[in-house]
C-alpha cells in the first residue's frame, strides 16, 4: 500500500452507516480516542508492552484503526517486519502443487473486496493475494493449502499490504492456523469437537436439541478456518475479530462460535429438530448480532471452560464418531459390491497428538489466560 | 429404491410453521393441507465445476453474481409440485477440494435420496476425477441403489469443450447414470437446469424407473419458471424434446 491508508479505510470513509462515529462529542469517539492513546503508549514502550496490547486487542473495538494494526499485529505475533524474506521468482510460486487451486479460489473471491473498489485495483490486489498465499506455501513446504486460507490472507492483505501480510500469515500458519494445514483435516475436525461441550456446559438443553437434530458442526467450519472472514459481510467486523483471535488461544474461534450459537438459542429451539433446518439457520450469521458482546462472552466461556477441561469430552465425541464410522464401514463392507471401493481407513492417531499440541499451546500462551483472568474491563460479567 | 426411506411429514408441519412469521399465510395453508415429502440430494464433484451455481440457479432461478469457494457444505432447498404433490428437494452443495471430501463431508452422505455428480465440460481433469467421486459415494452410502445422475456443466463455453458427449455418455452408461449436459450460466437455458432437478424429483417421487414424463406445468402452485420436461440425455445438448420411451431403457439404476 503506497499511502498509510488501507483500501478498507478508504472505503470505510464513504460508508454512510459509519458517519455516527465522527460525531464530535459522542461517547464512542471519546472512548475511542482514549483507546488509541493506550495502544500508542503500549507500542512506544521499550520493550513493547505485549500484555497490554493483547488486552487492548481483545477488549471493545479491538485495535481501533488499521494504522495501529499495522504496528501492533507484528508485535503481537512477534514478527520482524524489517527482515521479511524477499519474494521468490514467479516460476517458483507457480510451480507449487497448490497453485492452481489457489488461483481458482482467489478468482472467485470478489465478495471479499470492498464494494465499489475499482476493478483495476481489485485485480491487482487479487494478484497480490495469490502471491501472499504462494509465498507462505513455498516458504513452508510442510503446509497444505485449504479452501478458506485465502479468506484469511485477503483480510491481512487489505489491512497491511502484501509484504507484511506475507510475514504475518507466515507466522500465523505456524501457530494459530497450523492445525488447518495438515494434508488432511482430522485436526480441524477435532477442534470442531469442542463446540458441543462448550455449548453443553452453558445450556444442556440446547446441546441436547442439537444432538437430537444431528445438526453436526460443519455449519461453523468456515467460521473456524477463515476466522469468520468467509461468513461475515462487514470487513470492519472481520478485522476486529482478527484483533481478538491474534491475541488469543487458537481455539478461541470455537468459543466465539459457541457464544453465537448460545445467543441464538431461542431461534434454534424454535426451528424443526432436524439437521437441515438447524444447519441452515446457524450457517448464516446475521449482520445485526451484538458482536462486541459476543466477543466478551466467548472470552467468558474460555475462562470458565478452558480447553483443557473439555479435552476429555471432545475426545469422547471423537471416539464416538470414529466408532460410528467404523460400524458404517463394516455394514458397507458386508454389502455385495463389485469391489469398486477401497477401504483405506483414516488414521485417527494424529488427533491424540494434536491434543498434546493444544495443551502445549495453552501452556505457551498462558499469558493470554492471565490476560483474561486479570482483565478489569468490566464487560466480563 | 425403498419407499420407506423417504421421510414423510404429516400434520407436524402445521405447528412448526405457525412459529415462522416469515412464511406467508398462503404457504402455511398449503402445508396444512398437503403432505410434503422431503428428498435429500447431495451434489458432488471437483472444485470449480459449478456445483454452487447449479444449485443456486435451481433454487433461486438465477446465476449467482459472485460465487465463492464453498467451505464445508452449503444447504439450499426448493419446494416443487410434481403430479399435484408438493415435494421438497434439499440440496447439499459440497466443497470440491479433496481434503474436505476426505474428512468433512461424510456426515452429509447419510440418508441421501439421490446423488448428483458434476463435472466441467471444459476441463478434462474434472471428468477424470469422477471414478474417485463414485468410489467416495459408495464408501459412504449403505444403499447403492439410490438414483445418481451425471451433469456436465459450462456447456455455454462452446469453443472450450473438451469432453465429448460421446465420451461422457459411455461413462454414464457404464455407471448406470443418466447424463445431462447444461449450463448454469446461460439464461436462455435456465429451464434446463430446472428440468434436470425436476426429472430427478419425478424419479424420486415415483421411486421406479424413469417414466415418460407428462407435461405438468399448469399446476397452480408450480413455481413460474419451472416446467416439467423430459430430457434427452443421449446425444443432443440442450435438447428438451420428449423422448420418454427411450428413457425407460436408459434409466438409472433404481
Amino acid at each position: 500500500m503506497s499511502s498509510g491508508e488501507s483500501p478498507v479505510d478508504k472505503q470505510d470513509n464513504v460508508r454512510p452507516n459509519n458517519l455516527n462515529l465522527s460525531t464530535p462529542k459522542s461517547p464512542t469517539v471519546a472512548s475511542r480516542r482514549q483507546k488509541v492513546a493506550k495502544i500508542r503508549l503500549a507500542l512506544i514502550n521499550k520493550p513493547v508492552d505485549i500484555s497490554a496490547l493483547k488486552q487492548l486487542a481483545i477488549s471493545k473495538d479491538g485495535l481501533v484503526s488499521d494504522e495501529l494494526r499495522k504496528r501492533a499485529w507484528p508485535k503481537l505475533l512477534d514478527v520482524d517486519v524489517d527482515n521479511i524474506p524477499p519474494k521468490p521468482e514467479p516460476e517458483i510460486l507457480q510451480g507449487h502443487r497448490d497453485y492452481n487451486q489457489v488461483v481458482l479460489d482467489v478468482n472467485r473471491s470478489l465478495k471479499r473486496f470492498p464494494p465499489g473498489m475499482e476493478e483495476n485495483l481489485r485485480m491487482s490486489l487479487q494478484d497480490q493475494l495469490v502471491d501472499v498465499i504462494m509465498r507462505v506455501l513455498v516458504h513452508r513446504p510442510e503446509l497444505h493449502y485449504y479452501q478458506g486460507y485465502h479468506d484469511i490472507c485477503v483480510t491481512f492483505l487489505l489491512v497491511v499490504g502484501e509484504d507484511m501480510a506475507f510475514a504475518l500469515v507466515d507466522k500465523l500458519s505456524q501457530n494459530h492456523l497450523r492445525d488447518f494445514m495438515d494434508d488432511n483435516m482430522d485436526r480441524t475436525k477435532h477442534m470442531l469437537n469442542y463446540l458441543y461441550p462448550i455449548i453443553g456446559k452453558s445450556s444442556p438443553d440446547l446441546r441436547e436439541f442439537m444432538e437430537i437434530a444431528e445438526a453436526g458442526n460443519i455449519f461453523c467450519l468456515s467460521w473456524l478456518i477463515t476466522w469468520y472472514g468467509h461468513v461475515l459481510n462487514d470487513i470492519r467486523q472481520i478485522i476486529r475479530f482478527y484483533d481478538f483471535f491474534i491475541a488469543c488461544h487458537q481455539l478461541m474461534p470455537i468459543y466465539l462460535a459457541a457464544a453465537i450459537v448460545l445467543y441464538r438459542k431461542k431461534a434454534v429451539l424454535a426451528t424443526e429438530c432436524e439437521m437441515c433446518f438447524v444447519h441452515s439457520l446457524l450457517s448464516k450469521i446475521p449482520d445485526d448480532l451484538p458482536f462486541e458482546k459476543l466477543v466478551s462472552q466467548a472470552g467468558d466461556l474460555f475462562i470458565q471452560f478452558p480447553p483443557k477441561t473439555l479435552a476429555d469430552e471432545a475426545m469422547m465425541i471423537f471416539e464416538k464418531s470414529k466408532a460410528a464410522a467404523k460400524m458404517q464401514r463394516r455394514a458397507i463392507a458386508k454389502r455385495v459390491t463389485k469391489g469398486r471401493f477401497s477401504t483405506i481407513l483414516p488414521n485417527g492417531g494424529s488427533v491424540i497428538v494434536s491434543v498434546t499440541v493444544w495443551t502445549l499451546v495453552a501452556a505457551v500462551t498462558a499469558g493470554v489466560y492471565a490476560v483474561w483472568k486479570s482483565n478489569d474491563w468490566g464487560w466480563f460479567s | 429404491m425403498a419407499t420407506q426411506e423417504i421421510s414423510t411429514e404429516n400434520n407436524e408441519t402445521v405447528a412448526d410453521n405457525v412459529d415462522k412469521p416469515t412464511e406467508s399465510s398462503a404457504v402455511t395453508v398449503i402445508e396444512k393441507q398437503v403432505q410434503r415429502r422431503i428428498f435429500k440430494i447431495i451434489v458432488i464433484g471437483d472444485s470449480n465445476v459449478g456445483k454452487t451455481c447449479l444449485t443456486f440457479r435451481f433454487c433461486s432461478g438465477k446465476f449467482p453474481e459472485k460465487t465463492e469457494a464453498t467451505i464445508g457444505v452449503d444447504f439450499r432447498e426448493k419446494t416443487l409440485t410434481v403430479d399435484s404433490e408438493l415435494i421438497k428437494l434439499q440440496l447439499w452443495d459440497t466443497a470440491g477440494q479433496e481434503r474436505f471430501r476426505k474428512s468433512m463431508v461424510q456426515h452429509y452422505y447419510r440418508n441421501v435420496h439421490a446423488v448428483v455428480f458434476v463435472y466441467d465440460v471444459t476441463k478434462m481433469s474434472t471428468f477424470d476425477s469422477l471414478p474417485q467421486w463414485i468410489d467416495e459415494c459408495d464408501r459412504h452410502n449403505l444403499n447403492i441403489h439410490i438414483p445418481r445422475i451425471l451433469v456436465g456443466n459450462k456447456c455455454d463455453m462452446l469453443d472450450k469443450i473438451v469432453i465429448s458427449t460421446n465420451l461422457a455418455q459411455k461413462f454414464a452408461d457404464a455407471h448406470n447414470m443418466p447424463l445431462f449436459e447444461t449450463s448454469a450460466k446461460d439464461d436462455g437455458r435456465a429451464n434446463h437446469v430446472d428440468a434436470i432437478f425436476m426429472t430427478l424429483a419425478h424419479k424420486l417421487k415415483n421411486s421406479k424407473p424413469m417414466m415418460p414424463v407428462h407435461m405438468a406445468q399448469d399446476q397452480g402452485r408450480l413455481p413460474g419458471n419451472v416446467q416439467v420436461v423430459s430430457l434427452d440425455w443421449n446425444r443432443d445438448r440442450y435438447r428438451s424434446a420428449d423422448r420418454g420411451q427411450s428413457h425407460q431403457k436408459e434409466g438409472c439404476a433404481c
